[in-house]
């Protein structure tokens, strides 16, 4: 009994938590970014980071380059992904279903479904639906009596700063003004004179890039799949619901809790509890703020 | 002159093809070998759970992407209830266990609109699912194998009573007043609530009644395979599959889902087993390509082609 108290006592399980909380608040960033200046639930999200992770193995296996190095230019690919997305995707979807229509969202949702089955087995049919890793950085430092691996420091590092600078930037800037504005209300920000459609691209770059980033972190730390990224989807969902719309600071202490739910829960009951605790965190959050933490106001036509 | 397509003639049409379908799907097992009848067992299948899904979904506009949950719950009920319950008792017991589970988590779940409704369904049955894997795993339980099931005939007829059973309470439904009340609450729930449409009662009653048949169809599947599997029978794709299906068929009465199950179906037996991932990958470009191309389905592209015919070329 006393073992499991300095367990959950110890610093370790408290690493292993803010590792999975940063990575989740990572991805949740560029999820929020797209559901907020659109409002499409972007469930391929997650694939996203999937073929991230897949970068960054094939570059480390293939050309032996640190994903670390890799990172950066994932997250480029990842941004030009995202500017695809957008001009052939969510542009016509506006087209077809009208900018504002209350199917829209519905239909969104199903594009993006169909965009993620497609992705998944794409990816399996590619690389074969195997569980794969590499192992990268795996020297372990100690602090005081917690022993880390230098791949997760390295991904808490990496993921921690990019958020930071994304919620500085987004804090700070002229773009990042019009990005909150279109968020908060996208007819008021087209009378001030934003241009929308430019703000939602640079969103879904940003979104995909950050999601992108996240992979190529994760594929240091655990075996990837082509159906690895559905999870990392439920999780930044969690994250946004908890943490409000457009509110990335908010966001980044609900990927935290989420990080130290799933961690401590794990290490309370047992590994096959994982799921449960986080569809179980998912339903609970949605049924507590059924419009999600934002109570949408009808929006006049 | 006119624009407007003459619905008479076309609907009789409709009702005849759908009766002479049913009649050479009732003739099928009396002719056809065991691999046919098969076959034609999970095309029942599908309409089936296709037709429930549209209950709820197409008619309300509550689309539900866990109706898998109603499903696994039934096929579960009659393996833990295997060879100590009666087979009939242990199925219907099967769909009251859908509905109850529908009427417990429906005011809730309910009060959820838009896509968040469409994502937490699926977090209910994905949440469903590990649970009974983690519970399963707790009592060391991981598969078993069920003995003495009942010969294809027999499931093939349940399954056909299934199907026209779930196509028939659609029909019922759609014509009555309460498919009225669900459609107007469908384009606008607080106008509706407005007007005197008693909106929480109608959704409940919608959810419930597209729960049950669901429950009874995983009841009869489950007897199919001698091998049972807890995540098999909650596989997310069931749902998204009969999504996918009402999607292509298009509309919101039976029509739709018949074409649409018809259509994929087809293409399933084609590829399935030859190319399963590229089947998956044909699942996922038709509900993407509809949902861009034609959000009207496969009804939507007859009525505008016969809207053109009519204009006069």
């Amino acid at each position: 009994m006393s073992s499991i108290v300095d367990t959950l006592l110890s610093g370790q399980l408290l690493f292993a938590a803010l590792v999975t909380g940063s990575l989740y608040a990572l991805v949740a960033l560029g999820l929020n970014l797209v559901y907020g200046t659109l409002r499409m639930l972007n469930v391929a999200h997650g694939d996203v980071v999937m073929l991230g992770a897949y970068g960054a193995y094939w570059a480390f296996s293939v050309g032996g380059i640190s994903p670390i190095v890799a990172a950066p230019a994932v997250a480029a690919l990842g941004a030009l992904a995202g500017l695809a997305v957008h001009r052939g995707l969510v542009r016509r979807l506006f087209a077809t279903a009208g900018a504002g229509s209350t199917r829209l969202e519905g239909n969104s949702l199903l594009l993006f479904f169909g965009l993620s089955i497609i992705l998944q087995n794409a990816a399996a049919l590619a690389f074969t639906p195997n569980a794969r890793g590499l192992a990268y950085w795996t020297e372990v430092y100690h602090l005081g009596n917690v022993a880390m691996t230098g791949n997760r420091i390295a991904a808490l590092v990496i993921a921690g700063a990019t958020c930071i600078a994304v919620a500085a930037l987004l804090g700070r800037s002229l773009l990042g003004l019009s990005m909150r504005a279109v968020i908060e209300k996208r007819e008021a920000a087209t009378i001030v004179g934003i241009d929308v459609d430019r703000v939602q691209a640079i969103s879904f770059a940003l979104g995909f890039a950050t999601a992108a980033l996240a992979g190529a972190l994760v594929s240091m730390l655990e075996q990837i799949s082509p159906f690895t990224g559905f999870p990392f989807t439920i999780a930044a969902f969690i994250v946004i619901i908890l943490g409000g719309l457009g509110n990335l600071f908010a966001g980044l202490g609900a990927a935290l809790l989420l990080g130290a739910l799933e961690t401590y829960g794990v290490a309370l009951t047992s590994a096959n509890m994982r799921s449960v605790l986080l569809y179980g965190a998912f339903v609970a959050a949605l049924l507590l703020f059924p419009k999600g933490l934002f109570a949408r106001r009808a929006r006049a036509a | 002159m006119s624009a407007v397509p003459v619905p008479a003639p076309a609907t009789r049409a409709w009702a005849v093809a759908g009766l002479l379908g049913a009649a050479a799907l009732a003739a099928l097992p009396f002719f056809a070998n065991p691999y046919l009848v098969a076959t034609g067992l999970t095309l029942l299948m599908w309409l089936a759970l296709t037709q429930s899904w549209c209950l709820l979904s197409k008619l309300t506009g509550y689309v539900s992407l866990g109706h898998v949950v109603f499903y696994g719950l039934g096929a579960y009920l009659v393996v833990v209830t295997w060879q100590s319950w009666p087979l009939p008792l242990a199925i219907a017991a099967a769909g009251a266990l859908a509905a109850l589970f529908a009427a417990l988590i429906g005011l809730p779940v309910l009060r959820v609109r838009g896509p968040y409704f469409v994502i937490l369904t699926f977090g209910i049955a994905e949440l469903v699912k590990y649970s009974i894997l983690a519970a399963e795993a707790a009592s060391g339980t991981a598969s078993r194998i069920l003995f003495g099931a009942p010969d294809l005939i027999v499931i093939y007829f349940a399954m056909f009573a299934l199907a026209a059973a779930a196509t028939l309470l659609l029909v019922v439904v759609g014509r009555s007043r309460f498919g009225h009340g669900l459609r107007s609450l469908r384009e606008n729930e607080e106008a509706a609530e407005t007007l005197g449409v008693p909106v929480v009662r109608y959704k409940l009653l919608a959810f419930v009644l597209s729960a049950a048949i669901p429950g009874m169809v995983g009841a009869v599947m489950a007897l199919r395979s001698t091998y049972f599997v807890v995540g098999q029978v909650f596989d997310p794709m069931i749902s998204v599959t009969a999504i996918a299906m009402a999607l292509l068929g298009g509309g919101d009465d039976t029509r739709g889902p018949i074409l649409g199950t018809l259509f994929l179906f087809i293409v399933s037996e084609v590829l399935w087993i030859r190319a399963p991932l590229a089947y998956m990958l044909i699942l996922g470009a038709v509900l993407a390509g509809f949902v861009l191309v034609a959000p009207g389905g496969i009804l939507g592209l007859l009525d505008s082609r016969r809207a053109r015919g009519a204009s006069g070329a």
